[in-house]
């Protein structure tokens, strides 16, 4: 009788309902899917295009398959030390070819001609590098992959910093720098120094006045001074000494002493030495811009090998750069001994360094990626500053209510809405205001930034605030309790604790400011300038501006090959840029 | 005395009499009453707005004494706590009448810095609130905003030693704060309040979102704390207000006190009827 009863209730539940959400889940799968297959095919063929692959003899590909992309992929496996990892990889590997070739075969021969792909293409995009980026990201989690990634990031990332720094100084005065430097920040740092050292608060205090008046004085001092050191002298005393010396404090709060010596002088002496001499003993290699890469990239990596062998885990991952560097040397010494003939990329050292050309091999992309560095370098300190400042204002200097309430209000409401303004209208308010009634003139690289630091300081603000709000009030009550003034309390637990939310709507502004081209027309820049800006108001051109003018240009060459390698270029300097920033952000928010 | 025995003991009789209940009260092995007195308030009135959550208020607290204050939801118990330094301006309806004295002075004349008065009345507050930063820098934080000139790391450790935390957390320093268990977390918020010596600690239900155990770690700290602080705890828990404190002072609704007196004479004879029926259960 009792499973009688049990089994009518459980027939009386009856069911409910999914298929609305069933629907709605796979719809949803399906538009996401879609995007991202719309982007990737877009991707796919710009590289093809850039690099000149469609061209490339299948052996080409062959050797530095076998050369470079195996190898990295067993340094992977190694690195994971998991079999079933290793298994999945070698049966998609496999099973990849086979498939991706059969498949391909088949639409040929039966839909069409696809063009510009051939099957050894499509199997590495469609194969090989998904299969990369999911042995990464399994390598990563074992320590030498880790450290190999550590390691090779450190290097390209120090190298691409000490590249930024000389584009800067480009525009910049070098020798303001090094007068405001020693003057200012040097007895600052001292003075700052000293105080902590004997627990003297007025010296801590006094830190920053006296930097302040040394800069004052050094703007003045530099139309007296005539003699000043070589811009080597200058990098190194400014630059790589300091740098040197953080990361030699950096390893003496690990412990070792010499280690610390070791880890600041040996890059040091090594980017004195190439910088100094570098061309005289005939390196190849010389002069400032060598000196700040090499202490850029050196101090890092010297840092980081001193706590890899202090940790002693993970060592082999050390192999990675020579693993890398020699895989790619052994694919050129093979190409070169069987003479297979190599592709004519456009994407090249020439087009990164040399100024455009009517002639599409001849083109470059130098003076607009200049322009580009520094338009975004000043947009991001400005945005990143004003952003700050206002959200912080709004969020916790005013008051709820009465009048000041309202207006606050009235005036959050209206940064919402010129978040919406189209940026052309940005472009117009740049040109009357900056370029025409402040004097700044048309296309300089202060009217451009200005203008893109207005175009996205709504954005800045607007996700600042929301960090700033996401602060807990228990963390601000905590503070004001102990008897903190408000600007304490934001200074030392609101900011810190909303840095990370902060950094990133600011990553996602700066993204759109480099790719904007509407505002840059309106102002004037330049579609095509032919030499480095040497002043921030000389004429500037900007990498999507530079693109923009060759997609009209007439000749194939251009549309195809020279568009797609600036994009590319575009691409990678963004993707880079994003990337240490949600790493410094991901730092950020572990650290604190 | 042993609170984990008598946390379960009271418990099991906690919905009968409080009044029976054969808790210690104020047996903190302090003598009479100091007769000086560290906060003062006269004719305190305090209003949100048209609502008044203080209603006359005359009470002195004694100092290096335990106070607690005691009553339903919404009498104006911590309202009262936080007129006393002032953690009231922080909300922009919020008005109040009369004086409440701290150290001889009225706290709400013109001439006072609230920034300045909270630096001499530590606070700690119902949620445990560490700073997302490293243990010392949560402890070591009032020395920072206020400038201290002397030994910081000396005064963590004193700090920590005085919210009976250094054992548990001295080698761990630098990992963060937020890295602690509840318990752990409000004493290290107790160690930030008194790292920068204050005068007066005030409690707003301290125990009240931790768990037994780390409630009675915490009780029993309050008991050494009155050693050198004057402590006015506000809590919901009369167990505790009778276990920990030497006088008790009961709000009950519309913010008015109705019985500020000995701990002893409140739980065990208390004069109005209304306080008994409180710590009764019988109503609130």
């Amino acid at each position: 009788m009792a499973t009688d009863t049990d089994t009518a209730r459980i027939e009386g539940f009856g069911e409910v309902s999914r298929v609305r959400g069933i629907i709605f889940e796979y719809l949803s799968l399906g538009a996401s899917v879609l995007g991202i297959f719309a982007l990737a095919v877009l991707l796919v063929y710009v590289t093809i295009d850039a690099f000149d692959l469609a061209g490339t003899s299948p052996l080409w590909l062959l050797t530095y398959f076998v050369t470079l992309v195996v190898p990295f992929l067993a340094f992977c496996l190694y690195s994971a030390r998991d079999r079933e990892v290793t298994r999945r990889a070698v049966t998609v590997a496999g099973g990849g070819l086979v498939a991706v070739a059969a498949v391909f075969t088949a639409i040929e021969t039966f839909v069409g001609q696809i063009p510009r792909l051939n099957w050894q293409l499509a199997y590495l995009f469609v194969v090989v590098a998904p299969l990369t980026g999911y042995l990464v990201y399994m390598g990563a989690r074992g320590r030498p992959g880790a450290v190999g990634f550590g390691l090779v990031g450190r290097l390209i990332g120090g190298a691409a910093i000490g590249l930024a720094f000389s584009v800067l100084f480009l525009v910049f005065d070098e020798r303001l720098w090094f007068l405001a430097y020693t003057l200012g920040i040097v007895p600052g740092l001292f003075a700052y120094a000293y105080g902590q050292l004997r627990n003297s608060s007025t010296a801590v205090t006094a830190a920053l006045p006296v930097s302040l008046v040394g800069v004052v004085l050094a703007v003045f001092v530099r139309d007296v001074l005539r003699t000043y050191p070589t811009t080597t002298f200058i990098y190194l005393w400014t630059l790589a000494i300091p740098i040197a010396a953080a990361g030699a404090l950096v390893v003496n709060a690990r412990g070792s002493r010499t280690a610390a010596l070791a880890a600041g002088g040996v890059p040091l002496a090594l980017a004195a030495v190439v910088g100094l001499f570098g061309r005289a003993i005939g390196l190849g290699v010389g002069g400032p811009n060598a000196l700040l890469v090499i202490a850029l990239a050196g101090v890092p990596v010297a840092v980081y090998l001193h706590r890899v062998f202090d940790v002693g885990e993970g060592v082999t991952g050390l192999g990675l750069p020579v693993l890398l560097v020699g895989g790619a040397l052994a694919g050129a010494l093979v190409v070169e001994t069987f003479g297979i003939p190599t592709p004519n990329s456009w994407v090249s050292g020439t087009f990164l360094t040399e100024a455009p050309s009517r002639n599409a091999r001849d083109a470059g992309l130098y003076p607009a990626i200049v322009g580009s560095v520094i338009i975004i370098a000043m947009v991001a300190v400005l945005s990143f500053v004003l952003g700050v400042a206002t959200s912080v204002f709004l969020e916790e200097y005013t008051a709820d209510s009465g009048v000041v309430g309202a207006l606050t209000r009235l005036l959050q409401i209206n940064i919402a809405n010129l978040a919406a303004v189209p940026s052309v209208v940005y472009g117009l308010l740049g040109l009357g205001l900056f370029a025409n009634l402040l004097g700044f003139g048309f296309g300089t690289a202060v009217t451009v930034s200005l203008t893109l630091s207005l175009l996205i300081l709504p954005i800045t603000i607007i996700s600042a605030q929301e960090a700033i709000r996401s602060v807990p009030d228990d963390l601000r009550r905590g503070s004001d309790a102990m008897g903190a003034t408000r600007w304490q309390t934001t200074k030392n637990v609101v900011l810190p604790e909303a840095f990370p939310g902060i950094l990133t709507g600011t990553i996602l502004a700066l993204g759109r400011a480099i790719g904007e081209t509407a505002p840059l027309i309106m102002v004037g820049a330049a579609t095509t300038v032919f030499s480095a800006p040497s002043s921030l108001f000389s004429k500037f051109s900007a990498m999507p501006m530079q693109i923009y003018a060759w997609a009209n240009f007439p000749q194939a060459e251009f549309r195809y090959g020279v568009v797609a390698a600036g994009v590319i270029t575009l691409l990678t300097i963004l993707v880079g840029m994003n990337g240490t920033a949600i790493l410094l952000r991901n730092r950020a928010e572990r650290g604190s | 005395m042993s609170n984990t025995e008598s946390e379960t003991q009271t418990e099991t009789e906690a919905s009968d009499s409080l009044i029976t209940t054969d808790v210690e009260t104020g047996s903190n092995g302090r003598s009479a009453p100091s007769n000086r007195t560290a906060v003062a308030a006269r004719d305190l009135n305090v209003f949100y707005g048209d609502e008044q959550a203080i209603d006359d208020v005359t009470m002195e607290i004694p100092e290096n004494r335990v106070t607690a204050l005691i009553g339903p939801s919404g009498c104006g118990k911590s309202t009262f706590l936080r007129t006393i330094n002032r953690m009231n301006d922080m909300i922009e309806v919020c008005r109040v009448e009369g004086d409440v004295e701290f150290g001889g002075k009225n706290v709400y004349d013109d001439d006072v810095d609230p920034v300045a008065l909270r630096r001499k009345i530590g606070m700690v507050f119902q949620k445990p609130n560490p700073f997302p930063k490293s243990i010392r820098d949560n402890v070591a934080y009032g020395l920072k905003i206020q400038g201290f000139d002397g030994d910081v790391d000396e005064r963590v450790e004193e700090s920590l030693k005085g919210a009976a935390l250094w054992d548990e957390v001295k080698d761990q320093l630098d990992s963060s704060g937020l890295d602690l268990s509840g318990g752990q977390q409000q004493r290290l918020c107790i160690a930030r309040a008194i790292a920068p010596d204050p005068e007066v600690i005030l409690m707003d239900e301290p125990t009240s979102a931790l768990d037994p155990v780390a409630a009675s770690k915490i009780e029993d700290l309050i008991d050494d704390l009155a050693e050198e602080y004057t402590v006015i705890i506000v809590t919901h828990n009369m167990q505790q207000a009778a276990r920990i404190s030497d006088r008790t002072a009961v709000f009950l609704t519309g913010g008015r006190l109705v019985e500020y007196d000995d701990t002893t004479k409140i739980f065990e004879d208390p004069e109005e009827q209304r306080v008994e029926d409180y710590i009764t259960g019988k109503f609130g």
